[in-house]
């Protein structure tokens, strides 16, 4: 179980930072920086830039994102913003609008 | 209860968060929150947590340190461990041996009250009727605005070289003094315009 979960039903407004790993099931505004692996539920909202060692999106997220590994945007996910990683899947069935920078 | 694990929510040991939580479901801190809590469910602080703002909750069990109100709707427990600087209103409040607590506490019927954001002012000139001990606060409290205020001042005192109205007490007087007459004179009619 993650050392940080931000359940259904939850909404943080603010910054959220932390050394280890988080998962976000309900709503995030603000700014969310992890050190380690990052996910983001079905049915979570998130509006806010992302930073973390590895994410992986369902859900909802509006803001840029920057990844030391990878990025997977699952099927069903929906993703508006900016995609920094080394490493980027889209999953068929995956919104999403942005850039995709990887390192070429 | 299908999944459990995003039903509860949990700020882990490592993290920290700057600003609000709110929702109706339950919420467990392990680290740091600096914001305002305000959950409809049931609110844990683990020992080792550090809160710097008011905590609302149905029923709220302390264990760590939390520098701000605690209202709950049903109960407050403080438990072994916990360290509250701060007012507790709740029907029911209980402080276990251990716990160090320094502010107002109320079990008045209205513990449902929304959470007032008075906690500035609240432990520092009331008298302490459960104090067990003088408790050394946790350090988070927002003192990074005075930092701003130089860059202010410059700014001020810059366009008061332009415009001279109101120069700081730091400030040397002008050399000419009709120039500080005619700047005088400008300002004048602009009010008057």
């Amino acid at each position: 179980m993650a050392s940080t979960v931000i359940g259904a039903g939850i909404t943080i407004e603010g910054e959220v930072t932390t050394d280890e790993d988080v998962v976000v099931s309900g709503t995030l505004r603000g700014k969310l920086t992890a050190k380690d692996a990052v996910t983001i539920e079905h049915g979570a909202t998130v509006e806010a830039d992302v930073a973390g060692g590895s994410l992986v999106v369902a859900g909802s997220l509006t803001g840029n994102v920057t990844a030391a590994e990878r990025v997977d945007l699952q099927q069903g996910a929906r993703v508006i913003g900016n995609v920094k990683a080394a490493r980027v899947t889209i999953a068929d069935g995956a919104q999403f609008k942005g850039n995709v920078d990887m390192d070429v | 209860m299908a999944s459990q694990s995003s039903n509860l929510s949990v700020i882990g040991r490592a993290a920290r968060v700057r600003g609000r939580i709110t929702g109706a479901v339950d919420l467990e801190v392990q680290g740091y929150v600096e914001g305002e809590i305000a959950v409809g469910g049931d609110v844990t602080v683990d020992s080792g947590a550090m809160i710097g703002s008011s905590v609302h909750g149905r029923r709220l069990v302390v264990r760590g340190a939390v520098k701000g109100d605690l209202t709950a709707d049903e109960a407050i427990l403080l438990e072994d461990g916990a360290r509250v600087v701060g007012d507790v209103r709740a029907p029911r409040v209980a402080i276990a041996p251990g716990a160090l607590v320094r502010g107002f506490v109320d079990t008045g019927a209205n513990g449902s009250a929304a959470p007032r954001t008075a906690r500035a002012q609240a432990p520092a000139t009331r008298s302490a009727p459960v104090a067990v001990k003088h408790v050394p606060a946790p350090p988070t409290k927002p003192a990074a605005k005075s930092a701003a205020a130089p860059a202010v001042a410059s700014h001020l005192a810059g366009s008061a070289a332009a415009t001279p109205k109101n120069a700081g007490p730091r400030r040397p007087p002008p050399p000419v003094v009709p120039a500080l007459k005619k700047a005088k004179g400008q300002i004048a009619k602009k009010k008057e315009r």
